[in-house]
């Protein structure tokens, strides 16, 4: 059984007469990598959100581990999936960069040490050490994107959804995340990333889902040497 | 029905004048079905009104019981020992401020009616000066970024796990209140980076301004803009006497 399932889904946004998706049925495992690709405007980001429960289909069903979304609060889905969202400001709330990072953590219950030793874990991987007492909102593009990514793992979600994580990466942090995020794949957890860097996607994903006007044209299914090994 | 934006604004004064003075729910009530009228007459989706009251719900529950507390009057309906908790004028009280929001908000919605270009160019045709007119026309748009900021930080506080419905209030305060700072300062910075993008494009660098339109009343105009003052004078006179 997958893990996060979408079974026939279609969404219209409230007021308006066009589909943003039509029929989209897809199925994401724990352990692979989906890239999630497409032109503007072919309802990547929708469907994303549509999978962590903040909009909520016109049609079809959602199923996270077998139970409807609609039946978890956003709370719940929050502990079990990790969102970075297109455009990091949305989701970056906390008054430093510290905070941020350990934020999940501190407010469901962590032991401070526990909460302490993540987030200099994290800091240092994603080289924010020396922003920790900086305001989030006054860090660069690059340094927000980098921040709001770790600020999700260090929750240590079960699945991951990120919306474009490589906007305004440099070629060495691509490839730093890369590395994490073939890490987390390799322990079991699942992710869908939507992404425009096809350079990133090839190195990265075992899948590849095309949307197009708001329907699946393609859908590669999982290949490549992960697809091997299992 | 089409009017004037200058029109429109002009309403949008009355309805909200009637309903900051009137204050017993029958009035209000009445108040508010003519807005609701009239925002039909313009064909606008009632259920916008709903989405916007949505988030200040919490609120209104809040003053609807302060009130009921704390302005007791007429037939106790409800009390512990000696103190009410529930009177009849309490009650009434409450309705009346819940519904004067209501009444305001469903007024506003007048101002969706028509773009923000002619709400600024309806204002200069006004005499009022352009970065005046602009300011406001900020303001309004800002009250809506504001909301969704806060819903935003509220809908990413629970994707990291957190349950809010079942986090005890004092903390959930204490959260709230820890986030309160953040919130509004990123909303300065986002207008700061506006006032930037504004002195890029050109604004207030020369003295004299074109318009490439110009708004013209027609007959039903000045019509609306006789009678919808005149009955509100009236109703205002009635009112205080």
């Amino acid at each position: 059984m997958s893990f996060l399932e979408i079974d026939h889904v279609s969404f219209t946004y409230p007021r308006h007469d066009k589909p943003v998706l039509t029929d989209v049925d897809l199925h994401f495992d724990q352990g692979v990598i989906t890239a999630l690709v497409g032109p503007n405007g072919s309802g990547k980001t929708t469907l994303t959100r549509l999978m962590i429960g903040v909009l909520r289909p016109s049609c079809g069903e959602i199923r996270l581990e077998r139970r409807p979304l609609v039946e978890y609060s956003l709370g719940e889905i929050g502990r079990r999936v990790g969102y970075v969202f297109q455009n990091p400001d949305l989701q970056l709330f906390c008054g430093s960069v510290a905070e941020e990072v350990g934020f999940g953590l501190a407010n469901r219950g962590c032991k401070q040490e526990t909460v302490m030793e993540r987030v200099a874990f994290y800091l240092d991987y994603f080289e924010l050490k020396d922003y920790a007492d900086v305001f989030p909102l006054h860090l660069s593009q690059g340094e927000k994107q980098r921040l709001a990514i770790a600020a999700v793992l260090a929750n240590d979600p079960l699945f991951l959804v990120l919306d474009e994580p490589t906007v305004g990466l440099d070629a060495y942090r691509k490839r730093l995340l890369e590395d994490y995020l073939k890490k987390i794949s390799r322990s079991g957890r699942g992710m869908v990333l939507v992404s425009h860097d096809t350079a990133f996607v090839d190195r990265v994903a075992e899948r590849v889902v095309i949307l197009e006007k708001g329907r699946v044209i393609e859908d590669s299914g999982r290949k490549g040497k992960a697809a091997d090994e299992a | 029905m089409k009017l004037d934006p200058r029109t429109k604004m002009v309403m949008v004064l009355c309805l909200s004048g009637l309903a900051l003075l009137y204050n017993t729910p029958g009035r209000l009530l009445l108040l508010l079905a003519v807005t609701v009228a009239i925002l039909l007459l313009f064909r606008f989706d009632l259920g916008a009104i709903g989405s916007y009251l949505k988030p200040f719900l919490s609120l209104m529950v809040f003053l609807f019981v302060i009130q009921c507390l704390f302005a007791p009057s007429g037939r106790v309906l409800l009390a512990v020992g000696p103190v009410p908790l529930a009177t009849t004028g309490g009650l009434l009280t409450g309705a009346g401020v819940v519904l004067r929001i209501v009444v305001v908000t469903a007024a506003a919605m007048l101002l969706a009616t028509f773009n923000a270009r002619d709400f600024i160019l309806g204002l200069v045709q006004w005499k009022v000066p352009y970065e005046l007119a602009f300011m406001v026309f900020i303001a309004l748009r800002f009250l809506p970024v504001f909301r969704d900021e806060l819903v935003n930080v509220v809908t990413a506080v629970q994707l990291r796990g957190i349950d809010l419905k079942k986090v005890p209030w004092g903390q959930k305060i204490a959260m709230y209140r820890r986030l309160l700072f953040p919130v509004i300062y990123g909303a300065m910075l986002k207008a700061q980076r506006l006032a930037v993008s504004m002195e890029a494009r050109g604004f207030r660098v020369y003295p004299r301004r074109t318009y490439l339109r110009r708004l013209n009343f027609r007959f039903v105009d000045y019509m609306v803009l006789v009678i919808f003052p005149l009955i509100t004078i009236v109703l205002i006179l009635l009112q205080l006497s």
